[in-house]
């Protein structure tokens, strides 16, 4: 499988929430840094984060453009997040039940193998959509 | 232009090289007529003013980029690169565009570019700020 392949095969696994199938996509001690400069570190840490964010969201990630060279992946990815329930505390910016966040991140995944074992995300674009906007 | 992966990095490189000794004519080639241009501190149509914006800001400041990170699409029409920018004012700049600048002051900052190409010249490059977690520096 090419390694972008193996990528939309990732995000379509965390579409689904597919807990298990996206643990298999990560090295055990894996370090994601997310758009506000959170560090995530290690597989436990990250599967944590996000199984909160979809607690309270819905979120779908879409590819927009992905490329690798050597033992780096480059991606352009633009996700949604709709809040499912009020979320005063979400990673992003306070939301309350119905409002849509919008997120265009530019994506850096260094990988060994099948593993991805670094993660940078920088945000290019965002947009916040008030529930009474929607 | 390029001849694979390699050509295309070589490629790059010249034309940071380019930029970072303010040769104009040089890196200014790089760029496509109607190129689209999202920076931290423009958002530009046109070579004619990406050029005119480039000369403003190197009128107040030294600006040089490292290259830490590239990676070439196969076909050779995007390029993301991960660059280490360092701005030192030559004089105040109150109203630089990301933040007002005195003589003397530095600023850096990782950013995570990407860059669309067709005919050898970008058409579109879109810069994103990335945030290091903290204690670590840009």
């Amino acid at each position: 499988m090419t390694p972008e392949a193996r990528f939309r095969a990732y995000l379509q696994a965390f579409n689904a929430s597919d807990w298990e199938a996206l643990r298999g996509y990560y090295a055990p001690d894996v370090r994601l840094v997310i758009g506000n400069g959170t560090l995530l570190d290690g597989c436990d840490a990250i599967l944590a984060f996000y199984r909160k964010v979809k607690r309270e969201t819905r979120r779908t990630i879409r590819v927009v453009q992905c490329f690798a060279e050597g033992q780096t992946l480059a991606a352009e990815i633009e996700s949604e997040f709709l809040a499912t329930e009020d979320a005063p505390d979400f990673a992003v910016r306070p939301m309350a039940k119905g409002d849509r966040y919008y997120l265009n991140s530019f994506v850096f995944y260094d990988f060994e193998g099948e593993h991805y074992t670094r993660i940078r995300a920088a945000t290019f674009r965002s947009e916040f959509r008030p529930a009474a906007a929607n | 232009m390029n001849n694979g992966a390699a050509g295309l990095r070589s490629w790059f490189e010249n034309y940071l090289a380019a930029f970072n000794r303010a040769d104009f004519p040089a890196f200014g080639d790089y760029y496509d007529p109607d190129i689209i241009f999202h920076g931290q501190a423009a958002r530009l149509v046109g070579r004619d003013a990406v050029l005119a914006f480039y000369h403003e800001v190197h009128s107040h400041l030294q600006e040089r980029i490292e290259l830490l990170g590239f990676v070439g699409a196969p076909d050779g029409s995007r390029i993301a690169a991960e660059l280490h920018t360092t701005l030192l004012a030559l004089r105040d700049w109150p109203d630089m565009p990301t933040g007002a600048m005195r003589a003397g002051d530095a600023r850096m900052r990782v950013s995570f570019a990407m860059y669309d190409i067709a005919d050898g010249r970008f058409t579109r490059i879109r810069t994103a700020r990335f945030s290091p977690p903290d204690g670590q520096a840009a």
